[in-house]
């Protein structure tokens, strides 16, 4: 008789199954709709179609903008915040970091919504800035995670490393500049990779704060509403390449940057 | 490094009927205390029934699969104060209307049927359920939808029986207001009419509400309000393509349209239509000039925020469907802060939600059928019709019959008081009686203030005259929706073309600085 032993791969069952429903299956439906065209026949024009129409190369463009300030907007934002908080010596500190985060605690549409209010209240007409309004309110939703991975990098600094860039000679600017940025910087990276893929594709604080102008997510959502499966599927696919790309280049940075830290 | 994905969509895609929404949410709180007292009601049925030994067929028990748009029939649950006091008796939905069709259903047919009811948000989502293989017997789309399976071959035809108005249980035969039953049988999809397949449900035109103390009568009577310069960034404009299209082709043929000429044709109505569906390649293309200049000027294209920013003030005027203007001026009316609705001089866009039953579901089941029609029926009876249209705010295609409660129902909604002394005269016999009917005792005149001849009133049921413009938006086939969509897209996407050279120059300038970067750590 067959001994029957647990082995501790089997709990990765569950993982794996739901790998295969909700992570595979999606992908190869996505790229079956990609690669052909109304009748079932296998075609590039898709592809083609998307770096030649004008108008998909300009919602990448303009998804790709607002990505970017949105992302320079909420670094210069939350650099300092956490460079201060993870320096300063309050023992209120932990409730510091606590409001920061706290709104990530409610829906994020009610968050717009509040948003919206105020941002009525101040600008009186909201649709004179819809670009403005759009980075607002990204910045207001992602915010908290550039803090976070930021605060993470700085605090695990060995001071150390600080004590010897002053005994050397460093002056607080110099240290800054040599020692604690080129340290933080793999913070920087999963911060920006945080902020900036979502912001490429969330089309409801567009919605809401009412961008009539396409991105990335809405551009998909026209083509499937006007039952162009393939169109569409194709979109969803070039965006999940420059996903990866994006995400293999910070990858690397990071990566180089841990290299660079402990040569230091 | 793993990626964050977003958490929740929130609330996105176009639903026709949000409004009831906050209103259904409180229903529900007392739905919870309510459903443990109605599965003892239910059970208690089932034992009597049981014990009587049921009648003939009861152990077989029908599965009818109905999918409707959101919140677009009565849940119940109504408060006591809700009462509608008709003179011929109170109305008042205790229980949801699928749980009470149920019953009705076992009690005039001796079988069980369960409804399982779902609901979609926008016909094209419905259109893509079903390709994706959902399998309904009865849905409720709006009519270019219905239009669009019929052309695909996807219904199934109404029965005979249906039509019967000998039958006491055919309430929508017997019920459907015969204006409505008349455009339901002249208009045909490929030598079919609509009516062989389709009964209708709810109905309604579109149109401005506005802001009286901002916007002037005159100038909510146009669509040209949309890119109007006096109201530059104060009217929104529903996010989709048809709608969209129909209120630039009323903007760009306004001329034409309120033309003495045009108007005094003998053949108006059959041009009007033709105007009012025009996609030659010449329209298209203005149609997309005038649409984005609409996005520079307007407030913004919306999905269904517009009836919120009209009650709180932040826009003047709101293009809107009219049952949903309805909705807007209640809710408004509340806060003492009045609005109105305008319907456009150019056309007014009139549509048609309707009860269809589809091939892959019904199938020859003819006993599935029979519930089917049966539900529709049900819906029909003028005491659900009026639950249905209060829970909702549409107006219901039925309009009675010789049963008056349903012109009860609109004086009692809209009927003046009697010391009230500014009243005005509100026909509704083209409604109640067929359009060239007359009316010689005035039987379905409703006496209203005459504040109401611009407001609630006209939104739920229009006036004569601006039916008289209205214009039906048919099904485009692939071609035409191809164009429509292509131009859809040109206005709402960003140019590529139209980036500055300043970015392009910043663009270049950041590249170069990031390869000699790249370049310098390379080499260290």
């Amino acid at each position: 008789m067959q001994k029957r032993t647990f082995s501790r791969k089997y709990l990765g069952i569950p993982y794996a199954l739901f790998l295969v429903c909700f992570v595979a299956a999606p992908l190869i439906v996505l790229f079956y709709y990609a690669f052909t065209n109304g009748e079932g026949a296998f075609t590039f024009r898709n592809l083609t179609g998307f770096f030649t129409d004008p108008n998909t190369l300009g919602t990448l463009f303009y998804s790709f903008g607002i990505a970017l300030v949105t992302t320079v907007f909420c670094l210069l934002l939350a650099y300092p915040t956490a460079y201060i908080l993870a320096y300063s010596r309050l023992k209120a500190k932990s409730v510091i970091l606590m409001i920061f985060i706290m709104p990530m605690w409610i829906n994020f549409s009610l968050r717009i919504t509040a948003l919206k209010e105020i941002l009525t209240w101040l600008e009186g007409n909201l649709a004179y800035h819809p670009f403005l309004n759009t980075v607002l309110g990204m910045s207001y939703d992602f915010l908290p995670f550039m803090i976070l991975p930021i605060y993470t990098t700085i605090s695990r600094l060995d001071g150390a490393l600080l004590e010897a860039a002053r005994d050397l000679g460093a002056g607080e600017r110099g240290a800054f500049l040599r020692v604690t940025l080129p340290l933080s910087l793999p913070g920087i990276m999963s911060g920006v990779a945080m902020v900036f893929l979502p912001a490429m594709t969330n089309y409801v604080v567009l919605d809401m704060l009412y961008n009539s102008t396409y991105i990335m997510g809405s551009l998909i959502g026209s083509y499937f509403a006007a039952y162009d499966w393939h169109g569409g599927s194709m979109i969803a696919l070039i965006l999940l390449g420059i996903i990866c790309l994006f995400t293999l280049l910070t990858d690397g940075a990071q990566e180089e940057n841990t290299r660079g830290g402990t040569l230091l | 490094m793993t990626m964050r994905s977003l958490r929740g969509t929130g609330g996105w895609g176009k639903t026709r009927r949000m409004d009831a929404t906050v209103w259904a949410a409180g229903r529900r709180i007392q739905s919870v205390c309510l459903a443990a007292g109605m599965v003892c009601v239910l059970s208690a049925s089932c034992l009597t029934a049981e014990a009587s030994g049921g009648k003939e067929s009861s152990q077989e028990e029908i599965t009818l699969r109905v999918c409707n748009w959101e919140e677009y029939i009565d849940l119940g649950d109504w408060d006591e104060e809700e009462t509608i006091d008709l003179d011929s008796g109170d109305i008042i939905g205790e229980n949801s209307m699928v749980e009470d069709f149920e019953e009705w259903y076992y009690e005039n047919y001796g079988v069980r049927v369960n409804v399982e009811y779902s609901t979609f948000g926008t016909n094209e989502d419905l259109y893509n359920m079903l390709t994706l293989g959902d399998t309904y017997d009865l849905v409720c789309p709006s009519e270019y939808m219905i239009m669009k399976l019929l052309t695909e071959d996807q219904l199934v035809p109404l029965s005979e029986e249906f039509f019967d108005s000998r039958d006491g249980n055919n309430y929508y035969i017997n019920g459907v207001s015969p204006y409505i039953r008349d455009i339901f049988e002249k208009n045909e999809i490929e030598g079919k009419p609509w009516a062989d397949y389709a009964a209708g449900y709810m109905w309604g035109i579109t149109g401005i509400v506005y802001n009286p103390e901002l916007v002037s009568l005159e100038d909510a009577s146009s669509w040209k309000i949309l890119n109007d310069p006096a109201y530059r960034r104060q009217v929104t404009v529903k996010d989709n393509v048809r709608d969209s299209y129909f209120a630039a082709l009323g903007a760009i043929k306004s001329e034409l349209l309120t033309s003495r000429e045009f108007l005094e044709d003998p053949d108006y109505r059959k041009n009007l239509e033709a105007e009012m569906n025009d996609t030659s390649e010449d329209t298209i293309a203005r149609v997309q000039e005038y649409l984005q200049d609409v996005k520079d000027n307007a407030y913004s294209f919306e999905t269904d925020s517009g009836k919120a920013d009209m009650v709180t003030g932040k826009v003047a005027a709101n293009y809107q469907w009219s049952g949903d203007a309805v909705y807007t001026m209640d809710q408004a009316d509340e806060d003492d802060f009045p609005l109105a609705f305008a319907v456009p001089e150019e056309s007014t866009n009139i549509y048609f939600d309707g009860w269809v039953m589809l091939k892959n579901g019904i199938g020859d089941d003819a006993l599935r059928q029979h519930a089917a029609e049966a539900f529709i029926n049900f819906n029909s009876r003028p005491d659900n019709v009026i639950r249905n249209m209060y829970y909702i705010g549409y107006t219901s295609v039925i309009s009675g019959g010789d049963d008056t409660r349903i012109f009860e129902y609109a004086d009692w909604c809209y009927g003046a008081e009697e010391e009230e002394e500014d009243v005005a005269e509100y026909d509704l016999s083209y409604f109640f009686l067929g359009e060239d009917a007359e009316d010689p005792k005035g039987r379905y005149v409703i006496t209203a203030p005459s504040e109401q001849i611009d407001r609630q009133l006209f939104a739920q049921y229009p006036d004569q005259d601006a039916i008289s413009r209205s214009a039906l938006m048919v099904c485009f086939d692939e071609e035409q929706n191809r164009a429509i969509n292509q131009m859809w897209i040109n206005v709402r996407c960003y140019n590529i073309y139209d980036i500055p050279v300043w970015v392009w120059c910043a663009a270049g300038i950041a590249a170069g600085f990031l390869a000699v970067i790249g370049i310098r750590r390379i080499k260290r």
